[in-house]
Parts: structure tokens; C-alpha cells; sequence
């Protein structure tokens, strides 16, 4: 499945980013709003690295986008998430819970 | 994908949307911050340095819409496009070079694809089959079928959707009071329907057309139309006088080939008389009127082969019903039957030459693609630099690769743009030359097809020629950077590439000037025939009587004799004579099976056969035709004296070395005699190449059926400048006759020759292209070398080498390959030689002569080609050579 080089950095803000569009659509400074709310320390310099993120995200399936009208009507870009994007979603949440148990077990064992 | 494509194509919109949305962001956040309490501009510069680097962000999410293999490939065409625009002259020797090679590709195959491949143009094409009878045991191909015979078959065999006739005459179509001899094709009423013809203006023949007493109808074809009236839409309804009848015009054909003759107008069959009149015959002859073809479609379901055996049943039974057993004979004869589709029957003439050329083109294709490999091989010497940075900045091999081939390809594509317009202008002069083989020439064009085959050849020339360099060169980093300009670069590689390409093309030259020699020599001993008479100044010219006008063989006479005294009296006249057969004029034997008198033979079906002709008292002195023994006719040989032939010399062999002259022979089994009192010299009758044949000759007054119709005029002065004068004397006796068909009889000899001279020359062009292309493709490669080992050639001669030598040396390098090329060469022609069997008279395709003539015209061309470059070679100055690096 995941055949990038090891990034972590950008496997997770794709995460957060699938995360939350799996709760509705959003542009892309909603989801950049939603995001701080949840993790301070990924985007609060770099707020503009989102936007490659969501055009990488698009280019490969998992979300789509429109244009639309914001909440205060201006033209803004709305993403959502597709039904590829989902099932990816829920394959990186398994995988990541299951890296996650097996750290854990690592760090349970008596040294 | 699609959003892919989006990307490439609208690049422009999407960066107008990033835009705009990183300015919304901007604007949110700016917004939030004032709300927080900061001032605007506060509130904005926080924002904007939240963001981070924004055009960073932007390049990166532009790069992240993807890089498809479309923009990649994008990026390689424009690459590819500066390259070759910087190197014009590579860029249009190669463009031309392969464009001569593609267009003469092109041009044969819109030929083949409009004769053999596209499905001939009739509705139901694919299903009409021929209806054939032959009698191969006693030598006859085709017998024709006879009136009663179609009855038969129309009655028995189901295996037809339908089963029509057609036979063909010549009958006079007075036009404005002018007479016009047109073939007329004498069809069923369903012919056309049975084809899928349909009119484009007008109708075809109903079945109510075709009964006695009907109104006579005439359809016309569309180049008759065209030509004769101008395309008259309101040619419907018009009425011409033909055969002593009005013919009404009932419709107008559309442009197709006709099957299996081109015929000027159309008639029911109850329209023609002669037909009309055998059908009332055939209780007594079983085969009267044996001249008609028997078109069927197949009905839907049954293969070719089916009806082939269901038809050779038929034939089977009525050959052995007891009351035929004396017509057919068949244990002696094998009359059979059987059934050939149509368009096998239309197009096979044409089917070997056509290959045969296809293959001669991509011979040519193959040498020109050699040449541009080589020439690329020899600009790539200057691009090691260029490869070795590209490679040393991380373009991997096989993007350099990818590149090299897109420029070949780039170069093939324009080259086939121009093979395309090269192939217009000579499909025309193809189309004349393949209309001698097959008369399915009226769909010959470049079309969708042939656009698609083109850019097919263009698309492998390029990868074929592109790769080859490529493969002969490794770019070898380190060494390529170190050392510069004409020493870069694998050096041993591409030479071996370089020379292999050179053999190539010597091999393949080799090949097409072996066959245009054959041909050649071929054409050269056909031209040299002796006809067997004198061909200067001779006026051929076609008088045919109208058969209402005419009916007999007396009327006839007094129509000919008359004529040929009028015109003898005439000025610059030397001899008049009329014939029934010009020779070389065309046309087929008319054999028939003769006793001699005194002669037992038990095997009828064994008899020895003659051709038969018809000829006034001077014909042999207006022929030149040499009398051995005897006398020919004069005024004397009447209807009403004995009955007496004249033979030729092939003829007299039947006597076995006797005398012939004064003994008999019949042609009915003894019914009737004629006694032998010449014999001539043999003529060549129909065809140059073909075997002479026995032949008689009767004369004019004793003819039973009185059939002449060519009139022979020798004149002192231009034949040619007698026509006019032929045409008033034939009209002053009778206005209405058609006076055709005048040409010398150097032209009928000449035109005999057509064929032969023109697929002779056809060859010489290529293989005279294919020895420039491959000469000049030597000398490029020796002059490539000799600069390269200019510093080796300063040295030798500093160490007391003569200029000479090296000169020996540079030759004998290049002569090397083309005697390798040679031998390939000569391998290759000895095998391949059987292709061209049909096409050689009395030449054999392994004619040592032919072959040890282009050996030599080889060697001595390649060593001149050798020669140019090789004397710059002994011009260089070897301190100059020596400090040069």
C-alpha cells in the first residue's frame, strides 16, 4: 500500500487531514483551523504546507474538491472525502492503532 | 488520470485557483487575528508569516498534480525540436532523406489498398462469385458458357441468391448523326440488382425490360456520361438509334470498376440481336453462344466452396447426359466447372507485382533509415559533452534514451509529412502503370488508411533508426567530460555500428540492381523480337459494319472492297489490305482443329489446331509479310472459285517436311476442303514474348460469316497523317461507320512493349537511388573516419609513409565493407531472383553476366566514393596533424 519513502511527518498531516474531512467537507483553511485544534506542534509555523498535501491528496484519489461559497460568500475550494479516500483513511487508522499496540507492548516488557 | 490531463491542459486555471485560494486562507486568517485584537496590518503580517515560504508552498503544489508521462513526453518533443533546430542541415537531410524513403511506401501501399485490400465497391462484393467452365484436357482455360448450359445452371443450383448473365458486343450508337462504336454490356435484368449497383440517377433494367417485344432500354455508364455528354442530368429519356432501333436511356451507373469488362452503355439481354437469335437455336446446339460470363451471389451461409462443388455437380451431370455425349466428350476434354469470387478474378493481376513492388519500397526504406543512423551516429561524436552532463545531472539512461528517440521519432514524423506530399504526385503515374494488370484502379487514393499506414512507418523508421545509434554508443561519464571535441565518446563502438549500416545498404542495393539488370536485359531482348513483318509506316484503323446495316457476308464484301479500291487509288497510298486480326493489336487466338487431307487420325480431340484469319489479296505485301512457297490470293480467289488458304510457316510443320502447297484440309471433319496455295513467313500475333502459333489465313472473298473490320493502309509518307484522308474515303461510301482505333503499327508494337519498359524503368529509378543513397553513405562514413585518424595519418607519413599508402589504406577500408555488402548482396539476389520469373523473357533470374555487372559497377562506384574523402586524407600536413589535439 504505502510505497513513499518514510516520511513521517507528511504520513501524518495526510492523516489529520483525511481525519477531518471523514467529518464533512471543508476548504482548506477549515481544515488548517481543525487541525491546530487537534495537534499544535504540526502546522502552526507551516500553514501553507497544507496545500501541497491537499493537491497530492487529490492527484492520487482519496479526496475531491469544488468550488463553492464560504460561510461569510466568498469563493472558496471545498475538499471532500472520497470513498477511496475512506477506506484509505480506515487502513492507515488500523495500521497506525496496530504500531501503536505493538510499541506499547514493547515498552510494557521488564527490562 | 483524467484530473491528470486536466492539469496538463488547463495549468493555467488551476494556478488561478491556487491563487485565489491561498488568498481566501490569507484573508481568514488575517480576519481571526483582528478578531484576537490585532491591528490589520499586524493581523495580516501574522498571517502571512504563519503560512510560511508561499511560493514554496505554490511550486510544491504545482509539482504535486503529477508528472504523467504525457508531460514528460511533452517536455522530450519541444527538447527534441530546439535540438534539431540548432542542427538544420542534419535535421533536413534527414527529413528528406526519410521522407523519399516513407513516400515511396506510401504510394505503393495506397495502390494495394485500392486494389487488393479495400472490399470492392458493389453492395454484396464480398459474395459475387464467377461461374467457370474449362475444357483443360483439350487446352482450353476458358470455355465459356453456353445459352442453354446458364439455363441449367440458373435452374439447378441453389446455392445462389441469383444467377445472371453477361456477355459483351460492340454496336454503333448514333449520336447527333455521328456514329459511336460503344461496348455495350448485354446483362440479365437482375445484373445490377444482383451486384448491389444502384443508379445515381435513373433506374437499372426490371424484369420487364427483358421480354420480347419490350421497348428497348439502354443504361449508361458513368464515364460514358461524363465524357460523352458532359454529365447531362437530363440524359434521361433520350433516344438514340442503335442497331436499327430506338434505345431509350433509363438511367446513369454510379463510378465503380466494372466486372469483368469496362463497358460504355448497358442492355437487356432480349436487346442484342445475335443473343436474341441463338436462343431460338439451342434445341439443335447445345452450345450455341458459348460466349457468356455467369455471375452468382452466394446466398448468405454458403461458402465459395459450396457453391463451387454444387456448380461442378451440374456440370457433371449434363456432360454425361447421353444426348450431349457427342458435344461434350467429356473422359477427353474434362469439361468441368466451377466458381472463382470476383474479386480474386478482378484484382490477381495485379497481386505479384504489387508485393513485388511493396518490397522493393521497404528495401528503400531500409537503405534511407541506414543513412539518416548513420548520419546521426556521426553527429552524435559531437554530443558525448551534451549526453555526459545530462547524465551527470541525474537524467537516468533510459530518459537519455527516451530523448534520443523522440528526436528520431520527431524527424521520422516530418519525414513522413513530407513522404505524403512525395506520394501524391506520383500516385497518379502508379495508378496508369497498375491499370495494365488489373481495371480496379478508380479507388486508388490516400485516404484515412493511408495517412494511418503512413504515420505507422513514420513512428517505427523513427524508433528503428533512433535505437541503432543509440545501442552503438555508451556514454562513458568520466572520459567523455575529460576529453573534448572529435575523440569523445566510444570511438570503436560506433565505428563497428557505423560500418555494419554501410553493409546494410550495399547488400540491399546489391539486391534492387540485380533486379533492375534482369529487367533491363529482359526488356532489351523482348524489344528485339522480329515481329515477322515490316512495322514502319503502316495506318491500322478499326471499320467495323453495323451488323443491321450488314447482316452477311455479302454485304460485308461489297462494303470492303469497295473501300480498299478507293483508298489504294488515293495518293501516297502504297498497299491497302483488310484484316479481321492486327498483330500485336490484341486480342486471343480463335483456334480450330483441322484434318489433312490423306491423313488418318484416330483421337479426334488430337488433331492438330490452327488460328484462323481473314485477309484481302495484298495483305501479306502491306505487312511485309515474306511468301516461302507458293502464292498468296489475289483477285482471282472469288467466292465463287475453290476454296483456298494460305499458311504459315509453323503451320507447314504439320506436313512433316513434305511440300504442303497443293494438298487439303478440313476444318468440319471433311464437310468441306481447302486447298493450301502459299505458305508465309510466321508473325508474332499476340505478344512479343509469347510462342508463335500455326496459323491460316482465308481470304476476304471467301469468309462465311465475312468478319474483317481492320483496315491496314502502308503510305509512303507519316501513316499517321493519313487519317484524315481515311476517315472521307470510308465515308463517302458510307457516312454512318465508325472509323476507331487508328494507330500505326509501330505504336501497337511499341504499346506491346509498355508494360516490360515501364516496370524496367520503375526498377532502375530505385536501384539507381538506392547505389546514390548508399555511395554517398560510404563516403560519409570514410570521411567521418579519415577525420578522426587524421593525428594517425600525420604520423604515419611523418614516419616516411607516401601519400599513397594511406590513400590505399583510407580505400581499402571502405572497400572492405562493400565487398562484405557484396557478398550478402549476391546471396541474397541469387535467392530472391525466382521473384521476378514472371517478368523476364528469356533472362534467367541467376544470369551470371547481370550479376558480375553490378559486382564490378559496385567495386568501381564504392571505390570513387572512397576517393574524395580519402584525398583529404593525403592533404594533411603532418606537423599540423601531429601538434593538433
Amino acid at each position: 500500500m504505502a510505497t513513499r519513502p518514510l516520511d513521517l511527518l507528511q504520513g501524518t498531516l495526510d492523516l489529520l487531514i483525511l481525519k477531518t474531512l471523514a467529518l464533512g467537507a471543508q476548504h482548506g483553511w477549515g481544515i488548517s483551523q481543525r487541525i491546530q485544534q487537534i495537534s499544535d506542534n504540526v502546522l502552526r509555523v507551516n500553514q501553507g504546507s497544507l496545500y501541497p498535501a491537499l493537491q497530492r491528496l487529490e492527484t492520487a484519489g482519496w479526496i475531491d474538491s469544488e468550488w463553492g461559497a464560504s460561510e461569510n460568500n466568498r469563493q472558496a475550494k471545498f475538499y471532500t472525502l472520497t470513498r477511496k479516500g475512506l477506506k484509505q483513511l480506515r487502513e492507515e487508522t488500523t495500521e497506525w492503532e496496530r504500531m501503536a499496540g505493538a510499541v506499547a507492548k514493547i515498552l510494557a516488557v521488564e527490562s | 488520470m483524467w484530473k491528470r490531463l486536466h492539469a496538463l491542459i488547463r495549468g493555467g486555471d488551476l494556478d488561478r485557483g491556487l491563487n485565489s485560494e491561498v488568498r481566501f486562507h490569507i484573508e481568514m486568517e488575517t480576519e481571526k487575528n483582528m478578531t484576537l485584537g490585532m491591528s490589520p496590518d499586524d493581523a495580516r503580517l501574522k498571517a502571512l508569516r504563519s503560512f510560511g515560504p508561499m511560493e514554496k508552498h505554490k511550486e510544491e503544489t504545482r509539482d504535486a498534480r503529477g508528472i504523467s508521462w504525457l508531460e514528460t513526453l511533452i517536455a522530450d518533443l519541444r527538447y527534441g525540436a530546439r535540438a534539431l533546430l540548432k542542427h538544420p542541415g542534419y535535421a533536413l537531410l534527414a527529413v528528406l532523406t526519410l521522407g523519399l524513403g516513407i513516400g515511396a511506401n506510401t504510394a505503393i501501399f495506397s495502390v494495394i489498398n485500392g486494389v487488393l485490400l479495400k472490399p470492392l465497391p458493389y453492395e454484396h462484393g464480398d459474395r459475387l462469385v464467377v461461374l467457370q467452365q474449362s475444357a483443360p484436357l483439350s487446352g482450353r482455360r476458358n470455355a465459356g458458357v453456353a445459352i442453354a448450359e446458364y439455363f441449367d445452371y440458373r435452374a439447378r443450383a441453389d446455392v445462389f441468391d441469383g444467377l445472371v448473365e453477361y456477355h459483351q458486343m460492340n454496336f454503333d450508337l448514333i449520336n447527333r448523326g455521328e456514329p459511336d462504336r460503344v461496348n455495350t454490356g448485354v446483362v440479365s435484368a437482375n445484373f445490377f440488382d444482383l451486384l448491389g449497383i444502384k443508379p445515381i440517377i435513373g433506374r437499372t433494367f426490371v424484369a420487364s425490360d427483358d421480354v420480347q417485344g419490350a421497348e428497348a432500354v439502354l443504361v449508361l455508364s458513368h464515364t460514358y456520361w461524363r465524357t460523352k455528354f458532359g454529365s447531362d442530368p437530363n440524359i434521361i429519356g433520350q433516344i438514340f438509334e442503335m442497331n436499327d432501333r430506338p434505345h431509350r436511356v433509363i438511367g446513369v451507373l454510379p463510378n465503380v470498376p466494372h466486372y469483368p469488362q469496362e463497358n460504355d452503355v448497358y442492355m437487356p439481354v432480349l436487346a442484342c440481336p445475335f443473343r436474341a437469335a441463338a436462343e431460338g437455336n439451342i434445341a439443335r446446339n447445345r452450345r450455341a453462344f458459348a460466349a457468356l460470363s455467369v455471375f452468382g451471389r452466394l446466398k448468405p451461409g454458403v461458402s465459395s466452396e459450396q457453391a463451387a462443388s454444387a456448380v461442378g455437380a451440374i456440370c457433371h451431370t449434363f456432360t454425361r447426359d447421353k444426348n450431349f455425349a457427342a458435344v461434350y466428350r467429356p473422359e477427353q476434354s474434362g469439361f468441368q466447372a466451377t466458381t472463382v469470387e470476383v474479386r480474386d478474378a478482378l484484382t490477381s493481376g495485379a497481386r505479384d507485382m504489387l508485393l513485388i513492388l511493396l518490397g522493393i519500397t521497404g528495401m528503400i526504406l531500409l537503405i534511407a533509415c541506414a543513412n539518416v543512423a548513420n548520419l546521426t551516429l556521426a553527429r552524435m561524436l559531437g554530443r558525448d559533452r551534451e549526453l555526459a552532463m545530462r547524465a551527470a545531472l541525474g537524467a537516468g539512461r533510459s530518459r537519455l534514451v527516451r530523448q534520443l528517440l523522440t528526436e528520431s521519432t520527431l524527424l521520422a514524423v516530418a519525414g513522413g509529412v513530407i513522404g505524403i506530399m512525395f506520394a501524391s504526385i506520383t500516385v497518379g503515374m502508379l495508378t496508369r502503370f497498375v491499370g495494365r494488370f488489373t481495371s480496379r484502379t478508380g479507388e486508388i487514393e490516400i485516404d484515412v488508411v493511408v495517412l494511418a499506414f503512413t504515420l505507422g512507418v513514420s513512428i517505427v523508421t523513427g524508433v528503428l533508426f533512433g535505437t541503432l545509434p543509440a545501442l552503438g554508443s555508451r556514454v562513458d561519464l568520466v572520459d567523455a567530460l575529460k576529453q573534448g571535441g572529435s575523440q569523445a565518446g566510444n570511438s570503436g563502438g560506433r565505428r563497428k555500428m557505423q560500418g555494419a549500416l554501410i553493409v546494410a545498404q550495399v547488400a540491399v542495393s546489391v539486391v534492387l540492381l540485380v533486379g533492375a539488370g534482369l529487367l533491363l536485359a529482359s526488356f532489351y531482348r523482348l524489344q528485339k523480337v522480329e515481329t515477322g513483318y515490316r512495322t514502319q509506316g503502316v495506318l491500322a484503323a478499326q471499320v467495323y459494319g453495323n451488323f443491321s446495316k450488314y447482316p452477311d457476308a455479302k454485304s460485308l464484301r461489297a462494303l470492303y472492297l469497295p473501300m480498299i479500291e478507293r483508298l489504294q487509288s488515293q495518293a501516297g497510298v502504297v498497299s491497302v489490305a483488310v484484316t479481321n486480326a492486327v498483330p500485336l493489336g490484341g486480342g486471343a487466338p480463335g483456334t480450330v482443329r483441322f484434318d489433312i487431307e490423306g491423313r488418318v487420325t484416330d483421337d479426334p480431340e488430337r488433331r492438330p489446331t490452327t488460328d484462323t484469319n481473314v485477309a484481302s489479296p495484298r495483305y501479306f505485301e502491306t505487312l511485309g509479310i515474306p511468301l516461302l512457297s507458293g502464292r498468296v490470293f489475289t483477285e482471282l480467289d472469288s467466292d465463287e472459285s475453290q476454296r483456298v488458304i494460305v499458311i504459315n510457316k509453323s503451320m507447314a510443320r504439320y506436313w512433316d517436311g513434305g511440300d504442303p502447297v497443293g494438298s487439303k484440309i478440313s476444318t468440319d471433319r471433311g464437310e468441306h476442303w481447302f486447298t493450301v496455295i502459299g505458305v508465309v513467313g510466321d508473325v508474332r500475333q499476340y505478344g512479343l514474348a509469347n510462342d508463335i502459333i500455326a496459323q491460316l489465313y482465308i481470304p476476304l472473298t471467301q469468309t462465311p460469316q465475312g468478319f474483317a473490320g481492320q483496315v491496314l493502309v502502308r503510305t509512303a509518307g507519316d501513316p499517321l497523317s493519313f487519317s484524315n484522308l481515311l476517315r472521307t474515303t470510308v465515308h463517302a461510301l458510307d457516312a454512318n461507320l465508325p472509323v476507331e482505333e487508328i494507330h500505326t503499327l509501330d505504336d501497337l508494337r511499341s504499346e506491346a512493349l509498355a508494360a516490360p519498359r515501364l516496370t524496367a524503368t520503375l526498377l532502375v529509378v530505385f536501384a539507381g537511388l538506392a547505389l546514390l543513397v548508399t555511395l554517398a553513405g560510404i563516403g560519409g562514413v570514410i570521411a567521418t573516419s579519415v577525420t578522426q585518424r587524421t593525428k594517425e595519418f600525420g604520423l604515419r607519413m611523418a614516419l616516411g609513409a607516401s601519400r599513397d599508402s594511406v590513400l590505399t589504406m583510407v580505400i581499402r577500408q571502405g572497400l572492405f565493407l562493400v565487398l562484405i555488402g557484396l557478398v550478402l548482396g549476391v546471396a541474397g539476389a541469387l535467392a530472391a531472383g525466382r521473384v521476378l520469373n514472371a517478368y523476364l523473357y528469356q533472362t534467367a533470374p541467376r544470369d551470371p553476366v547481370i550479376f558480375a555487372g553490378v559486382a564490378a559497377l559496385f567495386i568501381l562506384s564504392g571505390i570513387i566514393a572512397c576517393l574524395i574523402p580519402a584525398r583529404r586524407a593525403t592533404t594533411v600536413d603532418p606537423l599540423i596533424a601531429l601538434r593538433a589535439e
